[in-house]
């Protein structure tokens, strides 16, 4: 961590954040009526109808995704409304946990979310301090860090109003400048960044380039894959909570926009052509943890099975 | 690890033929063929726990203290920044922390003391009834707002990773802050008020009894925090139950009405809030030093509802974060 200037394609990059064989269940209420009449129990039917509850059904949001990312890189993640991109980013940051795999990483990743609302009654400014001790600084540290997040954020005097009075630009130009005050070495932004206007979007490029440049790692997600190909160094591509392609930015981004335009003009074929060449020349990652001891150099001989050739090995970490 | 996926197989290639053969159409292949002769091509990355560290994963309860007491700046932050959010669009502003807990004593004043005649047997009836409401106040605030902690601070649990039992703690911690106006006015009317109460060094004791009080309070505020979470239906319940407390904490009646029915001085007295209240009118009216089986009690309510609802909170940390 002490190299300071990497190039994007270092292959001596140290390993960031490791993702393995995550998969994400969800037990949901809904109230589609087939999955109401498939129950044919009258019992349970009356107690939902009394009661106001809908029935659960399963959604799988992620399934078996592995991959490493370096010091570096900047990652772009694409795919459709529903792909698992966001839930992807909050396993990553560790506010919510996989029902299966796990994701190891080298320091706390900082997730800029766009539900993140702080504490509304606020100002800005008094939110500015309470993020920065919430993300662990010191009272000194987060003092010294207000002008510098108030001039990113470049909110003017409406810093001093209660933040449920923002904009969602504002809103998230704020909750950016925010996260980025700790100088996270894995930065996690949730289309963040789609709702601020031209001048924001010049300083957080350049404030993202410098964190990139002190060898973290950014993972950004967005819709529009043209923001991916322009900021990215690489991009996976998801769909249905399967990884669809992992590689540099402008091939995954040129596919993933071919597809989504081929669905956008009711060209299923096409689009499934498209996702299938993907599948087929993706390369299939498997994360092997080795689990250090003592030293930090050391590891050990007795290395436990990858992943992929036991999965029954998972639960005895 | 190894040994159990062999003795797994071995079974497979007990059982009969045909579950064999789908055993090896379906499994085999996907795991050990594709991986050796690589049909799709495939890297191997491999990643050492010495210097990568599972994220999310609930850390030993050491490390946990430690965290939490790093996080004191934020939790002291947020605590003072609900206080003066709370009242913020009032027009009297901070004055109804004071205000509030007065009215409510007028009322039980008047409807206990006066309308049901409940004063009678009780010296000093107006010093007895505002301690007890005062100090109960500061412990429905905090196991109300401590059981809803999870569900209101879900902004800050998705958008920072922080010991999540920062939240319920904060509650306590506002509550504190709250007390503490409240408390200023509590002295204010004990001196004022005509009745006369006996000044003694007893009093010096009081502190003690509020420490007592705020551990007892925060580990169940822990403790409730957790089961709310996983159960939203308890909020539901709380406000009753804390109502049916009240009533049991003898907070503006004697105890000595129950005099005939022994099981119920029982219950009562082993009631945590009864012992605080107890405890704090003896150094604060009657210049008594409490008794030894008070603070044991109250000693030991505190400390294992203190250890018990930060073990209880701290198993689930991994929790708190779903949808």
């Amino acid at each position: 961590m002490v190299v300071s200037d990497l190039a994007i394609a270092d292959p001596f990059a140290q390993a960031t954040v490791a993702v393995q064989d995550v998969s994400v269940r969800y037990r949901v209420p809904s109230t589609d009526a087939a999955e109401r009449r498939r129950r044919a129990n009258p019992l349970v039917k009356a107690a939902r109808t009394v009661l106001g509850n809908d029935p659960k059904v399963t959604v799988r949001a992620l399934s078996g995704i592995s991959f490493v990312a370096k010091s570096g890189e900047q990652i772009g993640l694409v795919g459709q409304n529903g792909s698992g991109k966001s839930t992807l980013l909050r396993i990553i940051a560790g506010l919510e946990n996989p029902a299966k795999g796990r994701v190891l990483a080298e320091s706390t990743p900082v997730l800029i979310g766009v539900n993140a609302a702080l504490v509304p009654d606020l100002s800005g400014e008094e939110n500015i301090r309470l993020g920065c001790l919430a993300m662990g600084l010191t009272p000194a540290q987060a003092e010294a860090a207000v002008p510098e997040v108030k001039e990113l954020a470049g909110l003017g005097k409406s810093i001093y109003l209660p933040m449920k009075t923002y904009s969602s630009g504002m809103g998230a130009r704020l909750r950016f400048a925010i996260a980025t005050a700790s100088n996270p070495h894995i930065l996690l932004i949730d289309e963040a960044l789609a709702t601020g206007d031209a001048a924001f979007k010049e300083r957080s490029e350049a404030r993202m380039q410098g964190l990139r440049k002190s060898a973290g790692t950014v993972f950004l997600v967005s819709h529009a894959a043209q923001t991916i190909e322009e900021t990215c160094t690489r991009a996976i591509w998801l769909n249905h909570g399967r990884l669809v392609l992992d590689g540099p930015a402008e091939d995954v981004a040129l596919r993933y926009r071919k597809w989504a335009w081929a669905i956008a003009k009711d060209k299923p074929d096409e689009a499934k052509q498209i996702i299938e060449t993907a599948f087929s020349e993706r390369e299939q990652t498997t994360v092997r943890v080795e689990e250090a001891r003592s030293s930090r150099r050391y590891t050990s001989r007795h290395v436990r099975p990858s992943s992929a050739s036991s999965r029954r090995s998972q639960g005895g970490q | 690890m190894e040994t159990v996926a062999h003795t797994i197989r071995l079974r497979c290639g007990a059982m009969t033929h045909e579950a064999d053969v789908q055993q090896g159409a379906e499994t085999r292949p996907a795991d050990l063929y594709a991986e050796l002769f690589g049909k799709q091509a495939s890297t191997l990355e491999v990643v050492s726990t010495g210097r990568l560290s599972q994220v999310g994963a609930r850390p030993p309860i050491r490390t946990y203290l430690a965290q939490l007491w790093k996080r004191r700046h934020f939790l002291w932050a947020e605590a003072r920044a609900k206080v003066t959010s709370g009242t913020r669009e009032t027009l009297l502003g901070q004055a109804w922390l004071v205000i509030n807990p007065m009215l409510n004593g007028l009322a039980y004043y008047l409807i206990f003391g006066l309308v049901l005649g409940a004063r009678e047997g009780i010296s000093n009836f107006l010093g007895y009834l505002i301690i007890g409401v005062f100090l109960f106040q500061f412990t429905t605030q905090c196991v109300t707002g401590g059981a809803k902690s999870i569900a209101s601070g879900r902004n800050l649990i998705r958008a920072f990773t922080f010991p999540r039992a920062s939240l319920p703690i904060s509650v306590v911690l506002r509550g504190i802050l709250n007390l503490a106006p409240t408390l200023g006015a509590m002295f204010v009317l004990i001196l004022l008020l005509p009745e006369q109460e006996h000044w003694t060094a007893a009093a010096g004791l009081f502190p003690a009894v509020l420490v007592l009080q705020v551990l007892f309070t925060t580990g169940l505020a822990l403790l409730l925090a957790r089961a709310a979470a996983a159960l939203p239906d308890l909020n539901q319940l709380i406000g009753v139950l804390m109502r049916f407390w009240l009533y049991g904490s003898a907070v503006f009646f004697s105890i000595e009405r129950f005099e005939n029915y022994p099981w119920i001085v029982g219950i009562m007295e082993a009631n945590p809030m009864y012992m605080v209240l107890d405890a704090a009118r003896d150094t604060l009216l009657y210049g008594v030093v409490p008794a030894t089986s008070t603070w044991v009690g109250l000693g030991a309510w505190s400390v294992g509802m203190l250890v018990v609802g930060f073990l209880v909170f701290w198993r689930a940390e991994e929790s708190y974060g779903r949808l």
